[in-house]
């Protein structure tokens, strides 16, 4: 058996994705009176473009530059290579928009900040506080006192 | 010589102190609000209502006028020095904006940003004035069959441009229209693909799909190329200066995408967005060095900005002489001026020569000041690339956060977020081009709707399209646009 190449694993997911969207676009109920277009359709449309558009990647040949590496350097541990810290930024990311109402913007954001500035490399610890907490500051004083947006305030009093 | 006489009329009233004064007021206050991501010149003008209620109905105007320019202006800052364009109108900056801006050139970038936006709203507005009936009548022409037409264009102008793969841009179009149609049917009033969740009957926001696919993927994407704390310093600003071989390279697409822009933007719900796209792809296509664009290609800044600034003056048309909006910031502006007891339309040059002509010559005073005051901010502004690379990554994460939670409140979005900031990645490692992806998401809606309105009026007789002389020559420009450049590649590889 041959081994499949980039575009045609791609192609299949994206013909599984297809597949499952028009399996979907079958569900959205059609409107009581006839009329010559419905809410369906167009969903139909898309996904059996969809799919055709994979049966044509899956034939496609991935140029070279298809599929980008990343760059690999000696890490101390998985949690610092690059893919590591991806994974651990994505879980900050969550993490935030959970503690965020409860926990307030200034202290989520100020956390989320300093914390991922000095899980990736940076050292002066004093600089990137301030700098942080003074951006994030300014944000939310600008936001919340001259624009009217409401943001939370959380465990801090303002 | 009637269009000269009435200029001067509204120069005299936009050169009164005090309507200088909003004039400058509105281009400061517009730049630093579409600095921010979330807040375009749709949530700036909405902002101003308040302040302009009370005004004389020609100061209000101008200066939401020149909160409006700044505003795009300032979107495009954001573009160009973090990849994070929280305005659908400068999403085409970007592109070679940022480009430029990580090879040194931000401030280079900024430069012609600044003298792009100049050029296209000053061409535009001498096209406003001597233009404005007769295309009025054209723009009402469009039905949704050449709506449709005109949307399929611009996505297909969008998707030809993808270098390495037709396929994978036309995949990138199809999931961005999927995108856009999640949520209530406006139509019917069916959910389609809510997955059952309440957050999703709404749709989901053009910004939270564009932070996460340019600005949360570019974080991911500096990560993964080793983005911790080693790059060495760098010289982020570069030279304002621009040489005479530079002027000369950027002067026809500047002069063309103006006139392109301005066009674009007279048509409703074309806009700054379609604008700014046709204007690159057209100057891509046109170019001799067009397999540079995306690498920073000065070019490929210099013809979405000045077709951005040209399309919302055109987009002044639709609203003045027929009082309809052709875009959500011009229906903001029709209810501003609505407040202020001014109707716009036929009559308004009638009744209200003051408001009609004192805005256009005001447009001209706001493109000066726009101009004057940005030149010397852009050392200043571009200063935070010299940030180091951690805390700038950091800070990018934020302002994605509060662009996305200030504008919905939602903590769903910032999942969400995430969410497309990952496919962003995924997309980027792939060879997916993004640009088909957005633009689709933003054409998704009107598309659809024109496409059933088109088919409503023929009794579902799909021929409507390819009858109407309009829409058929711009579905035949459609297929040359993706037919054109497969036929170049295989000339090329039978060379």
């Amino acid at each position: 058996m041959t081994r499949l190449n980039t575009n045609q694993w791609l192609a299949l997911v994206l013909a599984l994705v297809a597949g499952g969207y028009l399996a979907m676009a079958w569900q959205i109920p059609t409107f009581p009176l006839p009329r010559p277009i419905d809410s369906d359709l167009f969903p139909k449309v898309l996904g059996f473009t969809l799919l055709l558009l994979a049966v044509c990647l899956f034939f496609e040949t991935p140029s070279a530059a298809g599929a980008e590496e990343a760059e690999e350097e000696p890490a101390t541990s998985p949690l610092f290579s690059p893919w590591g810290r991806v994974i651990v930024t994505a879980v900050a990311v969550a993490a935030y928009a959970l503690l965020l109402v409860p926990a307030g913007f200034v202290l989520a954001s100020t956390l989320l900040g300093a914390g991922l500035t000095a899980f990736y490399g940076y050292r002066r610890h004093v600089i990137n506080l301030v700098t942080v907490l003074g951006v994030v500051l300014a944000l939310y004083l600008t936001m919340t006192r001259v624009m009217d947006v409401y943001l939370p305030t959380g465990v801090l009093p303002f | 010589m009637d269009a000269l006489n009435n200029l001067m009329y509204g120069f005299g009233i936009a050169l009164e102190p005090i309507n200088i004064a909003y004039v400058f007021a509105g281009v400061f206050a517009g730049t630093i609000i579409g600095m921010l991501p979330g807040l375009g010149p749709i949530s700036a003008l909405a902002l101003m209502i308040p302040i302009t209620f009370a005004m004389e109905p020609s100061s209000g105007l101008i200066l939401m006028a020149g909160v409006y320019y700044g505003a795009i202006f300032g979107g495009s800052t954001s573009s160009i020095l973090l990849n994070a364009p929280g305005v659908a109108g400068t999403v085409a900056t970007s592109f070679d904006g940022y480009p430029m801006a990580k090879k040194g050139m931000a401030g280079k970038a900024l430069a012609i940003a600044a003298y792009a936006s100049f050029i296209g709203g000053t061409v535009s507005v001498v096209f406003l004035m001597l233009v404005a009936p007769l295309l009025s009548k054209v723009a009402v022409s469009f039905g949704p069959p050449e709506y449709f037409a005109l949307m399929v264009l611009g996505l297909t102008a969008v998707v030809s441009l993808s270098d390495k793969s037709l396929v994978k841009g036309l995949i990138a179009a199809v999931v961005g229209i999927m995108i856009s149609i999640v949520g209530i049917d406006l139509q019917t009033g069916t959910e389609r693909y809510t997955f059952g969740s309440i957050q999703l009957l709404d749709g989901i926001d053009f910004l939270v799909v564009a932070l996460g696919i340019f600005a949360l993927a570019e974080v991911f994407y500096m990560l993964l190329r080793g983005g911790g704390g080693k790059e060495a310093p760098r010289n982020a600003i570069g030279s304002l200066k621009l040489s005479r071989s530079e002027v000369k390279e950027i002067a026809g697409p500047i002069s063309r995408s103006s006139v392109l822009g301005f066009f674009t933007g007279v048509l409703p719900g074309a806009g700054a967005t379609i604008g700014s796209f046709l204007g690159y792809s057209m100057e891509k296509r046109l170019a001799k060095d067009g397999d540079t664009f995306g690498q920073g290609n000065i070019k490929g800044v210099a013809a979405p900005e000045s077709a951005n600034n040209a399309a919302c003056t055109g987009s002044f048309v639709p609203l003045l002489t027929l009082g309809v909006p052709g875009s959500g910031t011009t229906a903001v502006l029709l209810g501003a001026l609505l407040v202020m007891g001014v109707n716009p339309g036929p009559m308004m040059l009638e009744q209200r020569p003051d408001v009609f002509w004192g805005v256009i010559a005001s447009m001209y005073i706001g493109n000066i000041f726009l101009l004057v005051l940005n030149l010397p901010l852009i050392p200043l502004i571009a200063k935070i690339l010299d940030m180091p690379k951690p805390l700038l990554l950091s800070l990018i994460l934020i302002f994605c956060m509060i662009g996305v939670y200030g504008m919905s409140f939602s903590v769903f979005d910032l999942l969400l977020l995430l969410g497309f900031g990952l496919l962003g990645l995924g997309m980027r490692l792939f060879g997916f081009p993004a640009a088909p992806l957005i633009l689709a998401l933003i054409l998704g809606n009107i598309m659809e709707e024109s496409m059933r309105r088109a088919l409503q009026i023929s009794g579902g007789d799909w021929s409507i399209f390819i009858d109407k002389p309009i829409s058929l020559a711009l579905l035949v420009l459609a297929v040359l646009s993706l037919g054109l450049p497969l036929l170049k590649k295989r000339r090329k590889r039978a060379v």
